[in-house]
């Protein structure tokens, strides 16, 4: 692969994922208006936010970390997005693997840490002690179903496992090989989400949306764009993981979609957990599955 | 509901269209658009109001639709509707909340109370007309407005932004010694907010003929200098129990 080819990949890999994360976040606010039985918004809403927000004319800044930080949570998402592999490109996913991308996408979450802690506002500090509790809580069964993963595909390079998936059709995909694994990583995805009842750092009505209660502007315009790319890099990671990576684009856009379908069909109808409860249902079950996985693979 | 055409509101003169940059106005068409259509808002909820938002939100009418969402800071917000009378005490909290907002930002005031005192006009703690203290927008007037008429409102607000025409918030900054001195009245003599407004008039280059004025120089000699918040973390500072050994 050329140099310019691959600077190529690179530009383009966060533009495509920008563009399907601005269209699951439509679908995560339709899926909530479907369950409340309104209309919802339009089909370029995420859109119309983020632009506006960008437009704004004055700013609120509170000094140079709290910018640094808006620019480490989008960027800590870019860099996620050139080692996951899309259809037709790989961007540096050759080089990297799932260990690289774990430690890349805790980057946005120290990022808001570090940012919200300049703003020196009491509702953003408990937001982010929140956050990074909630971090702690999904990351170690993330960590576990890793491990199993990689042990079952003896390599955590996402092109190796994204190729040893595609060469039996759906019999070789991981959901298919190692099911309880899958299970309990689709429960940690919940959680890495955010979402309700795991929304415990966001909680408009309790701590005033936590980490971005001081953010107007371009800062929250700058938090809307992370949050598309959250969503993709979460549902890319665990359809490259266990749904055979993307074939094509068709097929990988459909499994995209349906994975991220799945926790927001169930969110908008749960209240918020407390953050200890988060703790012990993240930490008991799927920790406890992802253990038994691994047990399984291993056997 | 009124769009306050009477109030003398200095304009904000538009980029003339025939310099030949078409992508200027292009853009600046596509962010009215896209102002237009998100719209935040902040409901600072003061009075019986507030009761007709939640079914204007909910499955009944749907405001998402529209693209105006509920937001729970000042900050993240675009429009301040205030739903109900202001009296005296609320109103200083309204213009904090104002103050803290990003332009674009809008007001809105829903319910006759904010039009013009309504029951309360003998009331010696009520804010009579918001307008005096803030730029209103748009009122919705009514005892109290149905969700139609509150929606019919915003609808309003948002082809105005579109057209360019909803933009008030520079008059606060360029008439801040008129509303100064409204709240000065109301608040007395050394009536101070920690939002420097004259300081962000004159950073983003929205001064006009009367941001200064004799309020802003009374309240320049009453005024404590703005100071940044620091954070400590000495030990000393923590509250220590009395019995407790030094």
């Amino acid at each position: 692969m050329n140099m310019i080819e691959l600077l190529t990949e690179l530009a383009v890999m966060p533009l495509i994922a920008f563009t399907i994360g601005l269209f699951m976040v439509l679908m995560m606010r339709k899926i909530a208006a479907k369950i409340q039985r309104r209309v919802g918004p339009p089909l370029l809403q995420p859109l119309y936010d983020i632009v506006k927000l960008y437009a704004k004319k004055t700013q609120n800044s509170h000094g140079l970390v709290h910018d640094i930080g808006i620019i480490m949570a989008v960027g800590g998402y870019i860099a996620a997005e050139t080692m996951l592999p899309v259809p037709g490109m790989n961007g540096i996913a050759a080089k990297s693997g799932l260990l690289a991308l774990a430690y890349v996408i805790m980057i946005p979450s120290l990022g808001l840490a570090l940012g919200v802690g300049q703003c020196a506002n009491p509702n953003g500090s408990i937001g982010i002690a929140r956050a990074l509790t909630a971090m702690l809580a999904y990351d170690v069964p993330f960590v576990i179903i890793i491990f199993g993963a990689s042990w079952f595909y003896g390599s955590n390079n996402l092109i190796d496992i994204v190729a040893h998936q595609q060469a039996g059709g759906i019999a070789t995909w991981g959901a298919a090989k190692m099911p309880v694994l899958a299970i309990a990583a689709l429960f940690s995805m919940y959680a890495m989400l955010g979402k309700q009842p795991f929304e415990i750092y966001v909680a408009p009505a309790e701590i005033a949306t936590g980490p971005m209660v001081e953010m107007g502007g371009k800062y929250l315009g700058g938090l809307f764009v992370m949050q598309c790319f959250q969503l993709f890099t979460a549902s890319a990671i665990y359809v490259t993981m266990f749904l055979g990576g993307g074939e094509n684009w068709p097929f990988f856009l459909v499994k995209l979609f349906a994975i991220i379908a799945i926790p927001m069909s169930m969110a908008f109808v749960f209240p918020r957990y407390r953050t200890e409860d988060v703790l012990a249902v993240v930490w008991r079950w799927p920790v406890l599955l992802g253990l038994a996985g691994v047990w399984l693979v291993m056997h | 509901m009124s769009t306050l055409k009477n109030i003398p509101v200095v304009s904000h003169e538009k980029p003339s269209g025939g310099t030949g940059n078409l992508l200027a106005n292009v853009f600046d068409e596509l962010m009215a658009f896209c102002r237009s259509r998100s719209l935040f808002m902040l409901h600072y909820c003061t009075g019986c109001g507030a009761i007709e938002l939640p079914p204007a939100m909910t499955s009944r009418f749907d405001m998402e639709r529209l693209g105006i969402q509920p937001m729970v800071t000042p900050r993240q917000a675009d429009i301040l509707l205030v739903t109900g009378y202001v009296s005296t005490k609320t109103l200083k909290r309204i213009i904090l909340t104002y103050e803290q907002m990003n332009s674009p930002k809008y007001v809105i005031g829903i319910c006759s109370c904010t039009v013009n005192g309504g029951m309360y006009w003998q009331s010696y703690a009520t804010a009579k007309k918001l307008n005096d203290y803030l730029p209103v927008d748009m009122y919705i007037a009514g005892c109290m407005p149905r969700p139609e008429a509150v929606i019919h409102g915003l609808r309003e607000l948002m082809e105005n932004i579109k057209k360019g025409e909803s933009d008030n918030w520079r008059d606060y900054y360029r008439r801040y010694d008129h509303y100064l001195g409204n709240q000065q009245r109301l608040f007395g003599e050394n009536w101070q907010t920690p939002t420097d407004i004259i300081g962000e008039a004159r950073h983003y280059d929205l001064m006009g003929p009367e941001t200064l004025g004799p309020h802003t120089a009374l309240l320049e000699q009453h005024q404590t200098p703005l100071k940044p918040f620091e954070m400590t973390l000495g030990l000393a500072d923590l509250p220590v129990r009395k019995d407790e050994p030094r």
